[in-house]
């Protein structure tokens, strides 16, 4: 063995030491942020959960407290007839008769006199309600077998002197539903308590609320009555035949549930961590006011993090993969170093892992233009041009519920760490708005976990932007980040709230706003490598250029590499010092579509539309009923003659909404027939020498500015332009 | 769209309400054909409360004006919004109506 060959050697047992410690940082790294992150998610997938069940309670009390207000109403709105009716005991019944005419939602009423307020007639009860052929029955409940005066219905109002809902019941031998009953205390003219007025609601419609929790499929769902009997369930077995505290006899795990069923009992609202049969759920609940009665929905929590699980598991593996890939580069490019010492040996590590630090950054960018070949509503090119040495340069795209997110970043520092800062970033941009649309809260929250394992005090800026691709609205939070360029009808720059950039105050709160984006419109992106990038005198490329080189462009891709042509132009020889990114989004919806059928009557649906489309543009409102005119007239003239007698089609119009005009597409599959060809009306002639046709094609020309037809495949397509 | 007719010394005033479009020009022509038979005398199309017309709307005014040029009588158009006014003007008619 050569002397050497000892040295390479240790040279290799060295440099594989360096490169399992960079490793261990790594993978030290993007486990803590990992962990991090899930922490952070799923506080956001609780909160989501809450909101939405929330909501869902929310709706649930407001169908029920419709139903009980209608109840009272009733009630309280015959109280005075009530009174009135004492006076001649053969009228009481009236009331009865009149509450469950009246009101569809009672099914059934009495006045139960105070035992002994007749003299001649110590228990008087009449009673009247709907049978189940809904013909309306009246009966006395004053027999000895019902004693009505025992009733729960008749004591709490007169001890309590206040309206009372009774517990449910069920509704044996008339309808078997479960009801409940809303009773008062009537007073008589000298203000004795002489009766009781009632009315008996069904709650069969309670039990269709159920269906209506599907979010969570196996969540538990209960409305329970004052008592704790439980009146609805997802559990059917349970209705009408348990109250909570026998629910708990039954099961194993009494003690966890305790917490929940005291504070529906309570009727107090919130939510609690419980643990059924070992698994962790959340239970939301929240009482109905006035009746007593309280609602709760049980959700394992399993259920609630199962789309954050499975994210998770996603990441962990492709870390994994994305580790062991740096290893096996690191192993191979160590072993071709020794073959290569007679190369300055530290500057070529140094290139080394810069350029798989950028490869490995390279790979988590999307690459794939057109990104949304489907979508005619958006084009967008983007790329990073990497400087020498790496920066931690980024962006970002995805589509989520019809909302464009994107992000362009520039990491301060250079190599290594900074790309790794950079990967931590992307992965905290995808983890938020996976279920986050404010892009100020996602960046709020990309920030606090930057912010936690910035060690090296390193910042990003950052843009980042949700273009709600139905209305047309661009919220956008912007830290630090060099403001992007708008294209409308001018070019010039975004305003934005600078905000901080990224890892510099935990908790911090980055604003958000808000901007309009019109058919034809687009934004573009870019770091300062662009803007500041330097020839050989020094001199930047700046705004100014950057504006001239955005002027004419056409798609966003011909675009972008007019912008990497202007940027290599003018930098010529000078080395490039930075990372240049851009990212440009160009947005061209279809704005508003109908579709007619060539059926005259059809016409008296374009007022609707053409309002619609105007409102949107920069147009003239008083321009409204000539447009209307314009667009009747072209469609009548298709209905009228590309559609012979008896035949049946369609006319499709469009509109698009562009910054300097508004366009209507009509579209049809008719015969070819070309309105445009018509000779034109001499408006001037006399009544006599006047045609009666011909009307139409010339208001339609007289209105817009541009009228062009074409025969497009089997299709004729008339294009009518209005400019403002 | 409604369509009042009513007579008044020699005058036939027909008020015509609401939005003159191509379905309400086929559903009043029947009604506005009869006129013709008053077209000897006077008509005056009381357009006080007409929001909307389109070129059907004005065939119906245009055949009434006609029938008027034949039997030596006269149709008035009066009341007119700015709308109107504007389709009239783009369309040659301010010179074929008399209007008030």
């Amino acid at each position: 063995m050569k002397l050497s060959e000892i040295g390479d050697r240790k040279t290799l047992r060295r440099s594989t030491g360096k490169a399992l410690q960079l490793v261990l940082i790594a993978a030290l790294t993007l486990e803590a942020t990992g962990l991090l992150q899930y922490f952070y998610s799923q506080k956001g997938f609780r909160e989501a959960a809450y909101g939405r069940v929330a909501t869902q309670l929310q709706a649930n009390r407001n169908k029920i407290m419709d139903v009980v207000n209608q109840a009272e109403a009733a009630v309280h709105n015959n109280v005075s007839y009530t009174r009135a009716s004492l006076e001649r005991s053969d009228s009481i019944i009236r009331v009865c008769w009149a509450i469950v005419r009246e009101n569809p939602v009672v099914m059934g009423s009495t006045v139960s006199l105070v035992p002994g307020y007749l003299k001649d007639n110590p228990l008087y009860a009449p009673y009247v309600y709907n049978d189940a052929d809904n013909n309306m029955i009246a009966v006395s409940l004053a027999t000895p077998e019902y004693d009505y005066p025992s009733k729960e219905w008749f004591t709490m109002p007169l001890e309590t002197g206040k309206g009372y809902w009774s517990e449910p019941y069920i509704d044996e031998g008339i309808s078997d539903e479960i009801m409940t009953t809303y009773s008062v205390p009537v007073k008589d003219k000298d203000g004795n308590v002489a009766a009781v007025l009632t009315a008996d609601i069904y709650l069969d419609w309670l039990a269709a609320m159920v269906g209506e929790i599907e979010m969570y499929p196996s969540a538990f769902y209960m409305i329970v009555s004052r008592q704790g009997r439980v009146m609805v369930s997802s559990d059917k077995s349970l209705i009408m035949r348990k109250t909570l505290d026998e629910i708990i006899e039954d099961l194993d795990d009494a003690e966890s549930f305790a917490p929940l069923n005291r504070a529906m009992l309570e009727g107090k609202s919130g939510n609690m961590a419980i643990e059924v049969q070992g698994d962790k759920c959340q239970a939301y609940f929240a009482p109905v006011e006035r009746t007593g009665w309280s609602m709760s929905i049980v959700i394992p929590e399993n259920e609630i993090y199962k789309d954050l699980r499975r994210g998770g598991l996603i990441t962990i593996i492709l870390q994994i993969i994305g580790l062991a890939m740096l290893v096996i580069i690191l192993r191979s490019f160590i072993r071709g170093q020794l073959k290569v010492r007679e190369l300055d040996q530290k500057h070529e590590r140094i290139e080394s892992e810069l350029h798989i630090a950028s490869s490995i950054q390279m790979s988590m960018v999307p690459k794939e233009f057109p990104p949304f070949p489907d979508r005619k509503d958006l084009d967008i090119a983007a790329a990073i041009y990497p400087a020498k040495e790496v920066g931690g340069d980024l962006y970002d795209y995805f589509i989520r519920d019809e909302r464009l997110f994107f992000c362009v970043g520039d990491v301060s520092g250079k190599g290594v760490p900074a790309s790794l800062v950079m990967a931590v970033t992307r992965t905290s941009f995808r983890n938020m708005s996976a279920h986050v649309s404010s892009p100020g809260r996602i960046v709020s929250a990309m920030n606090d976990s930057v912010t936690s394992m910035n060690e090296s005090s390193m910042f990003v800026t950052l843009f980042c932007g949700v273009l709600d691709l139905a209305k047309g609205v661009l919220r956008y939070c912007n830290a630090g980040h060099n403001p992007p360029m708008i294209l409308t009808d001018s070019i010039r720059t975004l305003p934005v709230e600078s905000n901080l950039p990224l890892g510099i105050v935990s908790g911090f709160e980055y604003a958000e706003q808000e901007v309009r984006f019109n058919f034809d419109d687009a934004v573009f992106l870019y770091t300062d490598g662009i803007s500041e990038a330097e020839n050989a005198n020094h001199e930047q490329f700046g705004e100014e250029r950057m504006t001239e080189a955005l002027r004419g462009w056409k798609s966003a891709a011909e675009h972008l590499d007019n912008i990497k042509q202007r940027v290599s132009d003018f930098v010529g020889d000078a080395p490039q010092s930075d990372d240049i990114t851009a990212l440009f989004i160009h947005y061209m919806p279809v704005k508003h579509s109908i579709t007619l059928k060539n059926d005259i009557n059809q016409i008296s649906l374009l007022p609707d539309f053409i309002h619609q489309t105007i409102m949107e543009s920069k147009l003239d409102p008083e321009l409204e009923g000539s447009l209307n005119l314009a667009i009747e007239e072209a469609v009548t003239n298709v209905i009228s003659y590309a559609y012979p007698e008896g035949t049946e089609g369609t006319v499709v119009i469009d509109s698009d909404v562009g910054h300097s005009a508004v366009t209507f597409i009509i579209s049809d599959s008719g015969i070819a027939f070309d309105p445009t060809a018509r000779a034109e009306v001499d408006i001037t002639a006399g009544v006599d020498e006047r045609p009666i046709g011909g009307l139409g094609i010339h208001l339609v020309r007289h209105i817009m500015d541009q009228v062009r037809y074409e025969r497009i495949g089997d299709r004729n397509v008339l294009i009518l332009t209005k400019k403002y | 769209m409604e369509v009042k007719i009513e007579r008044e010394n020699a005058q036939v005033i027909v008020h015509l309400i609401g939005r003159l479009d191509t379905p309400a020009s086929l559903e009043i022509a029947p009604q506005m054909n009869e006129l013709t038979e008053a077209a000897g005398g006077t008509i005056v199309l009381d357009c006080s409360q007409l929001e909307y017309i389109s070129s059907s709307g004005l065939r119906i005014f245009l055949s009434l004006r006609k029938a008027a040029g034949e039997k030596g009588g006269k149709v008035i158009v009066r009341s007119i919004t700015n709308d109107i006014r504007n389709v009239f003007m783009m369309t040659g008619f301010l010179n074929l109506f008399e209007i008030q």
